[in-house]
């Protein structure tokens, strides 16, 4: 009874320690943690499954891969998948292996998303909790410029900027490029440009958050105590979006893969002989290689759909065990 | 509502001043010189000079914003680096067509399909076939459409194989050529259109009216094409602003794979010849464009229900 009306008043979080306490007062049977509740979601773990596969395929693509993504074989141009040479997914218009070329672009895919979530989280989520938090002026400020960014639609903004500035990238300044290894630059410079197209929608959802949140009895007494802002922020207004966020960025990767494969694809991304699965698509859709060995262009096409409808399914099965919201429905 | 509909039309300049900063300091930032890329093999100093004078490329940065600004707003976007003699209005215009084609015509089929389909789950809530069809469309909407153009285009040989007429991949003549790139379209757009259609639906079965129109013995198809539609459709018109950026990021993975000659398209070619002035006024063309269909769904929304106005 009094659990449901928890439920009902909008935040219960399962981790926040002041939610569990209620129900153990309370005597009512306790629910049980949202891990759990996700290990029966069948679809959402076999994604979850899939991804822990793809990503370790690709950290150990050095390892994994049959033959270096760059060598070139003449006598297999457009070659069909020939097991007994280890090429077991053919070969693509210049004689390389489709397989190795797939493990190391898997890592592109994998690396701009990590990145890209990580400048979300510092800027997206971080103007999101000031905005909803501090409101005012403060929040209409922030409002305005993330209307502007929305103005842009999809990854037009990103295309813009990569197709202005990605020359420029492509070698890194004089002491960075022999740290850095090759496209590194190019890389840096798509992440940060798709950052650039999604931050506003974490800002806007975090704030939306924030915004009820402030509200709540928990955040007034903390006030009440004496507590700062700052301290407010990180022990009340953090935990209690921190579910949200991963819900959020869970299903964002998704399209983060594939913004970074449309820019690939437009020749806008990382630049060949990179491998990236986008620009795979795109040379392997020619008309004539379709027909001679459709594998070329079929074995990226399902990796890539694989790896964001993965994202996809557990983003939406993480939504269903974290946010209260979506429960009832 | 003549006061709402001023102050949301005050609320667009800055958004499009925004917009149009961006997109002309991106370009004044960008490394290289347009200069070079007109004149391209033959490089004469003098023909430079007079060039940089005519293009006001030495005038300061915000004397050429506003000149930039002042042309943008009487659809003067400057004349293409590589087609001197045509102006950049007149290669987007050329483009316009293919694509409001192709964008009309996907989201009326959307429309179609997806009210039908959306209904459909939501009546039959809970059950394999609602799941079902919602995962489906789930996947419609996740899976990328560079992913499903080879699979189409496999499927469609191995058709032909078999002895159904050949539907054409690639080009842009007549109504043949047209149907695979409005199927893709469709498929994504439908993913995301009939969920929340499903959403919508269950929203408005859920009210007291419904209640009691049921409690009367009204028909349960009666109760929703007569009450519950009607209330439904409000929150889906909300989404045809999203329907619409969503059909501009898909059209440039589909112009190009499918070589439509649309604005996508033409955006695309500019980029690789380095054609700036068309790209920017591209960018400040579709932007502007996404901002009026948002406002102008927001205008719908609020002249049908009148408590979004109070808000």
């Amino acid at each position: 009874m009094q659990s449901e009306e928890v439920a009902a008043v909008g935040v219960d979080l399962p981790f926040a320690p002041e939610n569990l306490g209620q129900y153990a007062d309370l005597g009512a049977p306790r629910r049980p943690s949202a891990w759990r509740r996700l290990l029966r979601k069948r679809l959402a773990m076999i994604s979850l499954t899939l991804i822990l596969l793809l990503v370790m395929a690709a950290l150990f693509a050095g390892y994994l891969a049959p033959h270096d993504p760059f060598a070139i074989d003449y006598d297999r141009i457009d070659g069909s998948p020939d097991a007994a040479h280890h090429y077991f997914f053919g070969n693509d218009s210049t004689g390389r292996d489709v397989l190795a070329r797939i493990l190391y672009g898997l890592r592109v895919s994998l690396i701009v998303a990590l990145v890209v979530e990580g400048l979300n989280v510092l800027l997206g989520s971080c103007l999101g909790i000031i905005s909803g938090y501090f409101g005012g002026a403060v929040d209409s400020v922030i409002s305005r410029v993330a209307d502007i960014f929305f103005a842009f639609p999809g990854i037009l903004l990103a295309v813009l900027v990569n197709a202005l500035f990605g020359d420029a990238f492509n070698t890194p300044p004089a002491p960075l490029d022999r740290l850095l290894p090759a496209g590194s630059g190019r890389l840096a410079l798509i992440a940060a440009s798709i950052a650039l197209v999604s931050w506003p929608y974490m800002a806007r959802f975090v704030r939306s958050q924030v915004l009820s949140l402030r509200e709540r009895e928990f955040i007034d007494s903390a006030r009440a105590v004496g507590a700062g802002h700052l301290a407010i922020i990180w022990r009340h207004v953090l935990p209690n979006v921190a579910n949200l966020i991963l819900v959020w960025i869970t299903l964002d990767i998704a399209s983060v893969v594939i913004y970074e494969a449309t820019l690939s694809l437009l020749g806008l991304g990382i630049q060949p002989p990179n491998p990236s699965i986008g620009a795979m698509i795109n040379d392997a859709s020619a008309q004539g290689v379709i027909q001679t060995n459709p594998f070329e262009v079929l074995w990226p096409s399902v990796i890539l759909g694989v790896l964001v409808l993965s994202f996809t399914f557990l983003g939406e099965g993480l939504r269903d065990v974290l946010d209260p919201r979506s429960r009832n429905v | 509502m003549a006061q709402y509909v001023a102050r949301r039309l005050l609320a667009l300049i800055p958004i499009i001043l925004g917009v149009t900063f961006i997109t002309f300091m991106a370009a004044h930032l960008a490394p290289g010189d347009p200069v070079e890329i007109i004149l391209g093999q033959r490089h004469d100093p003098a023909e430079h000079i007079r060039l940089v004078h005519v293009l006001g490329l030495d005038q300061p940065w915000w004397r050429q914003y506003l000149t930039f600004l002042w042309n943008a707003l009487h659809l003067d976007f400057g004349h293409s680096y590589v087609l001197r003699d045509e102006s950049v209005t007149s290669i987007l215009f050329r483009g316009l067509p293919a694509s409001v084609t192709l964008g009309v015509l996907s989201i009326s089929l959307t429309v179609l399909l997806g009210t039908p389909l959306g209904i459909f789950m939501a009546r039959r809530q809970g059950s394999w076939l609602d799941s079902g069809t919602a995962l489906a469309m789930m996947t419609l909407y996740a899976i990328p459409t560079f992913v499903m153009i080879p699979v189409l285009r496999i499927l469609d040989i191995k058709l032909y194989e078999r002895g159904l007429p050949f539907l054409p991949v690639a080009g842009w003549d007549g109504p043949r050529s047209a149907v695979f790139p409005i199927l893709i379209y469709t498929a994504g757009l439908l993913g995301f259109y009939s969920r929340i259609t499903r959403s919508c639906v269950l929203e408005a079965l859920r009210q007291d009216y419904v209640r009691t129109a049921r409690a009367k013995g009204v028909r349960g198809s009666l109760i929703v094409y007569k009450h519950v539609l009607r209330n439904a459709l409000l929150p889906i018109v909300t989404v045809l602003g999203p329907l619409i950026a969503f059909l501009v990021t898909g059209s440039f993975v589909i112009e190009v794979l499918f070589n439509i000659p649309g604005v996508a398209f033409i955006t695309v070619q500019s980029i690789f010849q380095k054609d700036f002035p068309v790209v920017q006024a591209t960018t400040v063309l579709l932007a502007v464009v996404v901002t009026l269909v948002n406002l102008l769904t927001d205008l719908l929304y609020s002249a049908i229900d009148p408590r979004v106005r109070q808000g």
